[in-house]
């Protein structure tokens, strides 16, 4: 009896398990779905590659949208990924035990503030920084609407998700190995340096993918500071306009114009080709890593 | 060991330099992330204040809230909190037999394990904007309004990649011996899910739910077009409900600076119900870690 | 009980009035009806819908906004009863069933801030509608300088809407064109934009006339100035074209026409195809009729008596106007 329903529940979570691939399958195909309108009267290179959107005249470019897309994550991770990893280290370990048991609470309240709160925010403090403080500095015009606004709010999102999982790669280490590299004479930065990150390598890069993700999918924080202007961006400073950001923004309208719907659920389909790529890439280096520690 | 020939000064100099930096790097990102979160919070608080009043929390709005009078967000607190408790349950019911299978039921090199995690990744990483044009078509598909059950089932989407991979985390790291031993006492697989697996993950397992939860409730573009919204409380699965991330969007979007008061007001009520929230699971973790085994 | 009776009788007479269909006791009618739509019509809607339930205890309406494209898309989704949308309906819309009944007008005015260097000149001075299509769509009118005439260096800064909206397409089609045409730095909302130029004294912007002046005193929010547009093109704002000192005057001048229009425009409520429910055709027979006394006190502007019999006929007794 008790074996049945051992089998008989192996069974049921079987077709349980089968929905996240299920999912992922009817979320490629509905959107595939719904592009194949607009596949079928422009080529994928000139949607790709084109840099005009007007849709009204039937113009459907989306390269300003995924080069948007690609600058805002970029920029993200390369401010997010070092403040992470300098945190955790710290956290996990130099700092005294009260600082840590008061910094991971307030660490993890950052991780659940809705995204609305910091568009709000970036639109009070971010975007009159980068224009009336940095731009000048680099001596460019900027309206504080830009690409590095749109970084630097979405790292801000993304530091809980990498700190977070850092740190419990960090505990996973066992401490004979930080002991025996100290009593060797190395410094503790040194020790980190060559044992905790050597160690740790695979679940950091685990977590920057984290990060890289959650980048790729925040849409309403970014869409609120990084000026939406549908061209291709010429740098930090200048406005740019992701892929999910030209989704929320036009959403409404798919039922207007014709072909607009078949065009941002392309849009879609590209984002979630880019994450699936993305995870693919991630998956691989893991897999290496893991082949490697072997 | 390379440190041997560097007992020269200048290398000992040099060492001690760079562990100074370090320190300096790590003081400085941590104080950059706290900072940036204090900073957050202390805006909403400070911006929300002259709308703090009781009277937030326990009306609904009347007549005329959006246009400056009186009237509270309790039907925003209520239906966030329906919403919230719904979708996560539901995640719940999906995530845990599959995580749960994948740990217990598969090989260790499992190809189905493998790509059912591999279809998480690629899920966890989907904009919650698609989330909720999914949600949009399938409601048309099926016929079903704007409602609270089109709400729950659109963010129990949401969630069910991140619960998924928050419990997969805890319970890779089971070690080995605890489920052999169990095994070799008799018990079958679902046994040793339910009554080892899942005791010894308990404070995982909630932290998941958690951190679920508090996605789920905050995000707005997910509900925008899927769970409607009304000024009353619902009173049935089918009805339009109010959200607290809608509602703050809302009366953000209004020409009366009352009521853009009255969002971040909403905002830091939307933020004390997560941090009340992850304070009350911590408690209730604390009670259930007698049963881990360290 | 005095205000139920004289409702009664206001249904009933206007409903002789109006058209020929059997008219059932207002106070008999429950039912739920849901708005979702344009954030130009929301405080308008909010208003009406709480008049309206005071009349008809028993019906009861939500009301959410998100935009005119939302509320185009919900309205033909199915997924509520009205939807709220600020500018003219498309072709493509009216082929998926678009039904618009116009309800109110308002305008789309455009904004500077106060702390633009050139205020008091342009002020005197005014931008003509090519000017405007300079600035926002073919880009050659690039500084505040340039247009005075002057040397010097201050570049004007354009701001339009991130978001499909019905007042950027109004704003557009002031210009003959359509909001994919404007250029400048997309902010997200309409209070969105306000304060983008609120920020910048070099800015320039555009606003419905309800997110431009404040509610309760009737002027301008503050940091923004309205931008006047010079109607006749004499290169200075008559006086007849100074209409924007309160939010009544701006009103005024949209209704004796001399505002032009677009950007001032009609605000539709959409169904799909000509409404059945009984409770949303009472509704909108309530709106073009009794409604309509609450709108100037909301800061819209009425539509004429013929706009408003076309409206009744459309839904009444009449054929289905496409």
């Amino acid at each position: 009896m008790r074996l049945f329903k051992d089998q008989a529940a192996g069974k049921l979570m079987f077709l349980l398990a089968l929905f996240p691939s299920f999912l992922v399958l009817a979320i490629i195909f509905g959107l595939f779905q719904k592009s194949r309108a607009i596949l079928a009267i422009r080529s994928v290179g000139r949607l790709l590659f084109s840099s005009g959107w007007h849709p009204l005249k039937g113009e459907f470019g989306l390269l300003p949208f995924i080069t948007g897309t690609l600058w805002v994550t970029f920029v993200a991770l390369v401010i997010a990924i070092p403040i992470s990893l300098f945190t955790a280290i710290y956290l996990s370990e130099y700092a005294p035990r009260y600082v840590r048991d008061l910094a991971k609470p307030i660490i993890d309240l950052l991780a659940g503030l809705p995204s609305v709160v910091f568009g709000v925010w970036g639109i009070m403090v971010i975007v009159p920084f980068v224009g009336n403080v940095l731009a000048p500095l680099f001596g460019v015009y900027s309206s504080g609407y830009s690409i590095l606004a749109g970084g630097i709010v979405l790292a801000i999102m993304i530091f809980p998700t990498i700190i977070h999982v850092s740190l419990e790669v960090f505990a996973s280490i066992p401490f004979a190995l930080r002991e025996t590299s100290l009593s060797l004479g190395a410094t503790q930065w040194e020790t980190v340096h060559h044992v905790v990150l050597r160690k740790g390598a695979q679940g950091v890069m685990a977590a920057s993918i984290l990060g890289l993700s959650r980048a790729f999918g925040e849409t309403m924080a970014v869409l609120m500071v990084v000026g939406n202007v549908p061209m291709v961006p010429k740098s930090l400073f200048s406005p740019g306009y992701p892929l999910p950001a030209l989704i929320a923004n036009n959403y409404g309208e798919m039922m207007s114009v014709p072909l607009y719907d078949s065009a941002l659920m392309l849009a879609a389909l590209v984002l979630l080709i880019v994450v699936l790529a993305a995870s693919v890439f991630g998956r691989w280096i893991l897999i290496k890593a893991e082949k490697r520690a072997e | 060991m390379k440190y041997e020939h560097e007992l020269t000064r200048g290398r000992i100099k040099h060492r001690r330099a760079v562990e100074i930096v370090a320190k300096i790097a790590m003081i400085g990102s941590t104080t950059l992330v706290v900072g940036s979160l204090l900073a957050i919070i202390g805006a909403i608080i400070w911006k929300s204040l002259p709308a703090l009043k009781l009277s937030m929390i326990t009306q609904s709005p009347k007549g005329g809230y959006y246009l400056g009078k009186e009237g509270g967000i309790l039907n925003a607190i209520v239906g966030s909190l329906y919403l919230g408790l719904g979708a996560t349950a539901l995640a719940l019911v999906f995530s845990l037999p599959v995580v749960l299978y994948l740990n217990l039921y598969t090989k260790k090199k499992s190809r189905f394990a493998g790509l059912t995690r591999f279809a998480f990744d690629v899920l966890w990483g989907i904009p919650s904007i698609v989330y909720g044009a999914f949600g949009f078509v399938l409601m048309m598909a099926v016929g079903l309004r704007a409602s609270l059950l089109a709400g729950i089932i659109t963010v129990a989407l949401l969630e069910l990649p991140i619960m998924s991979r928050a419990i997969d985390e805890v319970m890779v790291l089971v070690p080995r011996e605890l489920k052999e031993a169990s095994f070799a006492l008799g018990a079958t697989r679902l046994e040793t899910a339910f009554k080892v697996v899942v005791r010894q993950c308990m404070p995982g397992i909630l932290t998941a739910v958690l951190i679920a939860f508090g996605r789920g409730i905050g995000d707005a573009a997910s509900v925008l077009f899927t769970a409607g919204f009304t000024d009353r409380i619902p009173t049935s699965l089918f009805q339009p409900a109010a959200t607290l991330p809608l509602a703050i969007f809302f009366q953000l979007g209004t020409p009366f600076p009352e009521v853009q008061q009255r969002a971040y007001a909403s905002a830091a009520v939307l933020t004390l119900l997560i941090l009340l929230i992850s304070i009350a699971s911590r408690l209730l973790i604390r009670k259930l870690t007698k049963h881990v085994i360290k | 009980m005095k205000k139920l009776i004289s409702a009664i009788a206001c249904f009933w007479i206007i409903a002789l009035a109006a058209s020929p269909i059997p008219g059932a006791a207002a106070a008999d009618i429950s039912g739920n009806l849901t708005l979702s739509g344009a954030w130009a019509l929301y405080p308008m809607a909010l208003k009406w819908v709480e008049e309206f339930q005071k009349i008809n205890p028993g019906v009861k309406i939500d009301v959410q906004a998100g935009g005119a494209g939302k509320g185009i898309a919900d309205a033909l989704a199915g997924m509520v009863d009205i939807g709220m949308v600020s500018r003219n309906v498309q072709p493509a819309e009216l082929e998926k069933g678009a039904f618009p009944v116009a309800v109110t007008k308002d305008a789309v005015i455009p904004t500077l801030s106060v702390r633009n260097p050139l205020l008091k000149d342009l002020l005197a001075r005014g931008l003509k509608k090519d000017e405007f299509a300079g600035v926002w769509i073919t880009k050659t009118v690039t500084s505040w300088d340039g247009l005075l005439g002057r040397t010097g260096k201050a570049e004007i800064h354009v701001y339009t809407r991130s978001d499909a909206c019905g007042a950027a397409e109004t704003w557009a089609a002031y210009m003959g064109k359509h909001q994919e045409d404007l250029t400048g730095i997309g902010v997200y909302g309409d209070p969105g934009l306000a304060d983008a130029v609120k920020r910048d004294p070099l800015g320039i912007g555009f606003n419905n006339v309800n997110f431009a002046y404040d509610a309760k005193t009737l002027k301008p929010v503050e940091g923004i100035v309205i931008c006047p547009i010079d109607i006749n093109g004499n290169g200075k704002v008559d006086p007849e074209e100074s209409v924007y000192g309160t939010r009544d005057d701006i009103t005024g001048a949209i209704a004796r026409n001399v505002y032009p229009s677009p950007p001032a425009r009609d605000l539709y409520f959409v169904t799909k195809g000509k409404p059945q429910n009984p409770v949303l055709v009472e509704f909108l027979k309530w709106v073009l009729t009794e409604g309509q006394k609450y709108v100037p006190e909301t800061g819209y502007i009425p539509l004429s008596a013929e706009k408003l019999a076309e409206g009744l006929s459309a839904i009444g007794a009449g054929p289905a106007k496409k």
